[in-house]
């Protein structure tokens, strides 16, 4: 029996994985050792399963809608009849009153008002807000690396500017600046140059949602990466004669990888938030697309007689957002389960 | 005007269409008008779930903005305040009797009643009539149409004189004397519009007034607007000078204040009527909490009629709805009877301009269907070039779900058709709006602005009603010969023959698939248990009469 974690810990460096044979420890990479640790995280673990669970399931979509369902996301049905118990029901009732849920392919989870199928937007909507979320994530994640290294790197008056700009965004709040960017853009669309992007488009919630969070993922790599900046590897880099991209790619970046890594992941979840709550006011993906807030928005109108139309697509919003919580914890935890990486605002 | 709710057929209004170069002269005598108002006072709230477009009697041209504006600014003649056809009445208001017509029916004569005030205290002037139609042209509003048969009406638009040759006042007499081009069968139900509401000249020309509306007239003042959330309206405290004047067809106020507020929830607002923290709501119950609502709050709810029609307009000036077989195809492949669903069974299916109720109205059937087959057989003899096509609805619940409807009817076509929803307060000025881009088809309705199938016609599709801003004609139709035939009905009165020219009419334009029209749409009264259900009504014209709101 080898020894136990702590027996060959680095002084400075993050606590080895419990419960470990010390000889199955040595040797091991940085990677390999947050993954002994996140794998006897039992709670992260299932919660990651889960995570990629709703992502195939939402992936499926198009399967379930041609193979099951018969009908796409925006098809109104409202005049059409379907059999249920036996008997030609409409899927909109003369007295606007839609089909509600039945353990049938089409229709499971009912119709709306439009007698479009509720199980097939949830899906595609599943899609579009999860598409939304790591394409937003990494709309941040790629800005803020650049303007953290950049600031943390150079700083003087680069960091002074830029640091600035990045205050200015953060003077804001988030949910205030996503509706006006995002009421503004959804008429008349983006236009910065040869970049054209139709007001209708995705890609309008994802730059809004990208670029609102970027303060708040390039302030805590920048301060990282000004305390790394002061360090001897730093300074031997420089000595061997690396340049400043080298430096900030070979040297630094590596030593953030953790921080961006947990950042991601947790800014996913927020993200899917922030889509939601957009899509809800009505300023996020454009209908008739489906996504859980647009589903959300359509749906509370009905509350009083189709609770399930808001109550399921929330529902979803819950436990995506929980489970990517709650394996970015886990994350943090095996990659440096003494770091403080929280996305707050 | 545009937006929102009512319907059914109304039994002819045809005998009440008392509009015509025969217009005579003569004090209206009260003829015991259904006295409104006269309630204990209170404070009440109402909500509605868009804004009106403007708070100005010279600009506002929706349903929101008149139910407003009809009990505030009062003009020289009135719909008489009361339910029913009776409400279809034009009575003297500010002027002492109804105008007298010359023989050749082109000069109307008026008098002001002397000594009343604005709620500001500033006197009522004659000359504050020519202000207000000056101002129609200056602030490019969508009721100037009506007025451009006045002398000299054109020339002062189009900046060549300095004032409305036209018209002549006399402050000190009260005299007011109108020159008309041509006859006009509708000048009596022009004049009794807010459109032609006198304001004082401290009223911005050219500019919407919306921020500081103009002193009132009528039985209520605007003392807020925080547009578009909320707005209040109080006891006008110098509207006993119109009274004492005489003016006894203006009802007073049943209330003392009323706050509006915008509610984008329309469930919201259902539970704040049941709960009586709200005490009307304007826009009907939509669909899923109507059939509970008329279960269980018969003593405040009941249906109620209304003159209206709902369609899809296309702008028929660029492609692909230029060309007539696409807008045939769009015609074929409505289904009225889907869209009368979203609106929970309160729409009357129609595929035709006029509405039942209208005179001239004659139904028929040009587009039977839906059928798909023949809307996709005529698409793709038509083959249009551009099938990127934007559709436009507003944000209210039902409209949207009307767009969503829409755009699937379009996408089945093989359009490639982007949605737009935009604010209900603002969506009719931005569709109106000649420099908006990508006006290509959308969502409108429109509710009758006077008894008079005109109102269906000029403003919506006569191509001198294609204005560069607060346009009604959003379809940008052109047809010479049918403008003239319109200009031509104008100058008659509404006899049997005329109306059957108005029928052909409806059936000319639909010939040339101008609109898909789908539906007319029933209203409905819903008030909170502290309100006299009895004593309020529904106008046939003006949506609720709010000075005929009460505290029990």
């Amino acid at each position: 029996m080898g020894g136990l974690i702590g027996e060959v810990e680095a002084p400075g460096e993050p606590p080895l994985p419990v419960g470990v044979p010390a000889e199955e420890l040595r040797g091991s990479s940085p990677w390999r050792l947050a993954w002994m640790r996140l794998r006897r995280d039992r709670m992260a673990l299932a919660f990651g399963v889960l995570f990629v669970l709703i992502v195939l399931v939402c992936l499926a979509a198009p399967l379930w809608a041609d193979h099951v369902a018969h009908t796409g996301p925006n098809q109104n049905h409202i005049t059409d009849k379907v059999i249920r118990d036996g008997q030609e029901t409409y899927v909109v009732a003369p007295d606007g009153t839609p089909l509600g849920p039945g353990l049938h392919g089409q229709f499971l989870l009912g119709a709306d008002q439009n007698g479009r199928d509720v199980m097939v937007r949830l899906l595609y909507g599943g899609r579009t807000s999860i598409f939304i979320g790591v394409i937003a994530a990494l709309v941040t994640t790629v800005f803020a690396v650049l303007v953290g290294l950049v600031c943390g790197y150079y700083r003087g008056w680069i960091d002074a500017v830029l640091s600035r700009a990045l205050e200015v965004v953060w003077a804001f709040p988030v949910l205030l600046l996503g509706i006006a960017l995002g009421t503004t853009l959804s008429l008349g669309g983006l236009k910065i140059g040869s970049l054209v992007v139709a007001g209708d488009s995705l890609w309008i919630p994802i730059l809004i949602i990208g670029f609102v969070y970027v303060p708040y993922m390039a302030r805590p790599i920048r301060g990282e990466i000004l305390a790394l900046r002061e360090k001897e590897f730093v300074e031997a880099a420089v000595a061997q004669g690396k340049g400043p991209i080298r430096i900030m790619v070979s040297e630094l970046l590596p030593n953030v990888a953790s921080t961006i890594i947990v950042f991601f992941t947790l800014n996913i979840a927020n993200n899917m938030l922030l889509e939601s709550s957009l899509s809800f006011l009505g300023a996020g993906v454009r209908p008739p697309n489906a996504s859980w807030g647009t589903m959300i928005a359509d749906g509370y109108q009905t509350i009083y007689t189709a609770p399930h139309l808001t109550i399921v697509p929330g529902l979803m919003i819950v436990l995506t957002v929980l489970a990517l919580n709650v394996f970015g914890d886990g994350l943090r935890d095996a990659l440096d389960p003494r770091a403080k990486i929280r996305l707050e605002h | 005007m545009s937006t929102r709710r009512k319907s059914l057929t109304i039994a002819c209004v045809t005998a009440l269409t008392a509009f015509g170069i025969a217009a005579c002269g003569g004090d209206s005598g009260g003829g015991g008008g259904e006295a409104s108002g006269g309630g204990k006072g209170g404070d009440i709230n109402v909500t509605m779930t868009s804004f009106p477009d403007y708070i100005d009697p010279q600009l506002s041209y929706t349903l929101e903005g008149w139910e407003v504006m009809y009990n505030v600014y009062t003009p020289l003649l009135t719909y008489k305040h009361a339910k029913g056809e009776a409400g279809t009445e034009v009575v003297p208001a500010l002027a002492k009797a109804l105008p007298e017509v010359s023989a050749d029916g082109k000069t109307y004569k008026l008098t002001l009643r002397p000594n009343m005030k604005y709620s500001d205290g500033t006197p009522i002037k004659a000359s504050d009539f020519t202000y207000a139609i000056q101002r129609l042209f200056k602030a490019d509003s969508g009721g100037s149409v009506f007025y451009e048969p006045i002398v000299g009406a054109s020339e002062y638009a189009e900046g060549k004189a300095d004032t409305i040759a036209g018209i002549k006042t006399d402050d000190a007499t009260g005299d007011i004397t109108i020159s008309l081009t041509e006859p006009n069968g509708t000048f009596d139900g022009l004049l009794a519009l807010a459109f032609a509401a006198p304001v004082p000249p401290t009223t911005p020309l050219d500019k919407d007034a919306t921020p500081k509306p103009p002193p009132s007239s009528g039985p209520f003042m605007i003392t807020n607007v925080e547009a578009p959330q909320t707005m209040t309206m109080e006891r006008n405290p110098n509207f006993q000078t119109v009274k004492d004047a005489g003016a006894t067809e203006v009802a007073d106020a049943g209330v003392d204040k009323i706050t509006i507020t915008q509610n984008k929830s329309n469930s919201a607002q259902v539970t704040g009527v049941q709960q009586n923290t709200i005490d009307f709501m304007v826009d009907p119950p939509d669909a899923d909490r109507l059939a509970e609502v008329k279960a269980k709050f018969s003593d405040r709810f009941r249906m109620e009629d209304s003159i209206n029609t709902y369609y899809f307009w296309m702008n028929t000036q660029t492609a692909p709805f230029n060309d007539l077989k696409v807008r045939q195809a769009v015609n074929y492949a409505i289904d009225p009877e889907a869209l009368n669903r979203v609106f929970g069974g309160r729409l009357h299916p129609t595929q035709q301009i006029l509405p039942p109720g209208m005179p001239g109205y004659e139904e028929y059937k040009l587009y039977p269907g839906p059928d798909m087959a023949k809307a996709k057989a005529l698409l793709a003899e038509a083959n249009p070039a551009d099938k990127d096509i934007t559709v436009w609805t507003d944000d209210e619940p039902d409209r949207k779900r009307i767009g969503e409807y829409y755009h699937d009817v379009l996408t089945q076509l093989g359009f490639n058709a982007t949605l737009k929803v935009i604010a209900g307060d603002v969506y009719f000025t931005t569709i109106g709006n000649q420099s908006t881009p990508d006006l290509d088809t959308g969502f409108s309705d429109w509710f009758q602005d006077f008894p008079h199938p005109d109102d269906f016609f000029r403003p919506l599709l006569n191509g001198a009603s294609i204005l560069p801003t607060n346009g009604n004609n959003f379809s940008r139709v052109s047809i010479p010969e049918l403008d003239a035939k319109m200009d031509k009905l104008l100058e008659q009165q509404l006899t049997d023959d005329v109306k059957k020219q108005y029928a052909e009419l409806d059936k000319a334009y639909m010939e040339q698939a101008v609109w898909a029209p789908y539906g007319n749409e029933e209203f409905t009264t819903f008030l909170s248990e502290r309100m006299d259900f009895d004593k309020s009504y529904h106008h046939l014209l003006f949506n609720q009469d709010y000075s005929s709101f009460a505290l029990k």
